[in-house]
């Protein structure tokens, strides 16, 4: 063979293995500064077409004027390699009753990637979500934003910067937030633990451990578990039967006594339990790695090894919507595969077998019933969550719920799981969709919700440096 | 060229040692820190040593790999385009076998054992390219082997 022949055969070969690698590589190149809603597959879910943008602004859907029935400044700043709300991490607990007009001024001192807040659960109005480069530009240091919302309903929930959220929220960027209903509870004692996990030390409210819990015997405790961290926790109860009174701010309908059992928060999730001090006086609650709130000093019970299953607890009631009446059908499929994510090579999550950006856009149009089917296959669970809605577990691997509603806004989806979750898009904007395991939305796991016909004026990068992973 | 087919395909094989040092740091350094207390769930970022062997085993290897096979085209070396490919098969392997590990840990005993292959085929094509080296030099019409 002539040389020259040899050298056309080589070339030819190299080009072969180059260019495909090459074009998957800059496919996978994003740009530096980019419209949320102009990446990603358009999916009307079997629906009429709703993939429409322009019209209705984002930030035009604000929470509504007036006087405010709560008004909270929160100071955020870097300190001692930790980011605090008002010098303290968890930030300031926010109590207000249900219906009231609540005003939080978020002030950014010294954050140097800059914040926002986004009311984890809290069905707010899409400008008052909190998400830079879809419903806000973050607040650099300096400068200040003011969210307003009415609080929709009673329920434990909480709040978190969304923007650059892995390791705002991992170092501390967050608080809670209880909503009470109209007529007083009944619990005599009502708390909430924010569970976290700093520089490796599970925590509830800051404190690793065991701290006190001021009960006496025969009071009734609701305990307001609330999962900050990145992963599933394991409560349980020791000294006293208890019950899940509620899950992600909504109530269980006619909860049972629950012994011998944990029950799983979901990351992002919370969960209420209810529970009566034994006139011993001795009773705890135990989120796993050592850290518990105890009662006259009692002592943990092992670990239960088995789970409440959501699926089946309480007892049925109205959903207030028909799922049968479904006008669009969504698949969230998450598995992981190899190829390039923004130029970088590795294996990463997909969503219906793309990679980020290439992720579903799913357009819906208000009033839509839609039902969505998560399914992981990737090796890991994914606790999902979807904002501005709460949607309703309808079955788990092609098993139908048969307890309580079961309300979700974060939902562990387990290796090899499907749910059917069902929802009203009655919440107008672009909202975000995503594993709330937040270092694996960063990896590319976030979709978005978006209705027909409303753009955002915020881009994901840009000169605000928007980073809403 | 050979001996630039040659270094790399010692690089390869030379970089699955690094992976097994870097893993048995990494979880070393995970139980060291277990015993101060630390808590070892979700939240684990990671320490160097994973982070060495993910850049090493996403990034370094994989690269040296695809290289290797586009220099085997034009090296002329007997039987170095086909044991350049064969190493390259043997890298996707190894990526799929990670992937697969998640969900079915059991897999991971694969991931082990296939890095020894890649170890061996990076090592056979290096021999390759040293026996090419040594011997006469190929004459122009000689055909290029590529099997």
């Amino acid at each position: 063979m002539r040389q020259s022949v040899r050298i056309i055969i080589a070339v030819v070969a190299a080009l072969a293995v180059l260019v495909p690698l090459g074009y998957f590589w800059f496919d996978s190149l994003v740009p530096s500064t980019y419209n949320m809603v102009a990446m990603g597959r358009p999916d009307s879910g079997g629906g009429p077409d709703a993939h429409r943008h322009g019209g209705l602004n984002v930030a035009d859907l604000k929470g509504p004027s007036g006087t405010a029935d709560v008004a909270v400044t929160l100071v955020a700043r870097s300190e001692n390699g930790r980011y605090t709300l008002n010098h303290v991490t968890p930030g300031p607990e926010i109590r207000a009753r249900k219906g009231q007009l609540l005003e939080v001024t978020l002030i950014n001192e010294s954050v140097a990637d800059g914040i926002t807040l986004h009311w984890h659960g809290v069905d707010v109005p899409n400008a008052e979500d909190g998400v830079a480069g879809v419903t806000q530009d973050a607040v650099p240091r300096g400068g200040r934003y003011v969210y307003r919302f009415v609080a929709p309903d009673a329920g434990t929930y909480w709040y978190h910067s969304h923007q650059v959220s892995d390791d705002e929220v991992r170092k501390g960027l967050f608080g809670t937030l209880v909503v009470l209903p109209p007529t007083p509870l009944a619990a005599k004692v009502d708390t909430v633990l924010a569970v976290h996990t700093y520089d490796g030390r599970r925590t509830i409210n800051g404190r690793a451990g065991v701290s006190p819990l001021a009960a006496r015997p025969g009071d009734q405790v609701r305990a307001r578990i609330v999962n900050t961290d990145a992963g599933p926790v394991r409560v349980w109860v020791s000294g006293a039967d208890f019950s899940v009174a509620a899950v992600d701010g909504y109530d269980v309908n006619a909860p049972g006594p629950v012994a011998d059992q944990a029950v799983v928060v979901t990351a992002g999730g919370r969960i209420d339990l209810a529970f009566t001090v034994p006139s011993s006086g001795a009773a705890r609650v135990d989120v796993g790695a050592g850290a518990a709130l105890a009662a006259g000093n009692a002592a943990g019970t092992p670990e239960p090894r088995s789970n409440v299953d959501l699926l089946r607890y309480g007892s049925p009631a109205p959903l207030g919507f028909d799922p049968g009446k479904a006008t669009r059908r969504f698949d969230y499929k998450v598995g992981k595969w190899i190829g390039f994510l923004d130029g970088k090579p590795g294996m990463w999550w997909t969503v219906n077998g793309h990679l980020w950006p290439d992720v579903p856009m799913y357009m819906v149009t208000t009033g839509d019933i839609v039902r969505m089917t998560i399914s992981n296959s990737s090796g890991e669970v994914h606790p999902m969550h979807l904002h501005g809605h709460h949607a309703v577990v309808l079955s788990r691997d092609g098993v139908a719920a048969s307890g309580s509603p079961w309300w979700i806004d974060s939902l562990d989806v387990g290796d090899g799981e499907s749910y059917e979750i069902a929802f009203v898009a009655d919440n107008p904007g672009i909202w975000v969709d995503h594993c709330h395991n937040l270092k694996h939305a960063e990896e590319g796991l976030l979709a978005h919700l978006a209705y027909a016909g409303v753009d955002t004026p915020f881009r994901v990068g840009g000169k605000a440096g928007n980073q809403p992973e | 060229m050979r001996a630039t087919y040659r270094v790399l395909a010692l690089l390869i094989a030379a970089g699955v040692v690094v992976q097994a040092a870097f893993i048995a740091v990494a979880w070393f350094q995970v139980i060291h820190e277990l015993d101060s207390g630390s808590v070892f769930d979700k939240n684990y970022e990671g320490n160097w040593g994973h982070m060495g062997h993910t850049i090493v085993g996403s990034g370094v290897i994989p690269l040296l790999a695809i290289v290797l096979l586009i220099l085997s085209f034009f090296a002329r070396i007997p039987g170095g385009v086909k044991w350049a490919a064969i190493t390259f098969g043997v890298v996707a392997l190894q990526f799929l076998f990670a992937a697969l590990s998640f969900g079915a840990p059991i897999v991971g005993l694969l991931h082990g054992i296939n890095a020894f292959v890649l170890a061996g085929v990076a090592s056979i094509a290096a021999r390759k390219a040293r026996l090419a080296e040594t011997a006469t030099p190929v004459d122009a019409d000689t055909p290029v082997a590529t099997a």
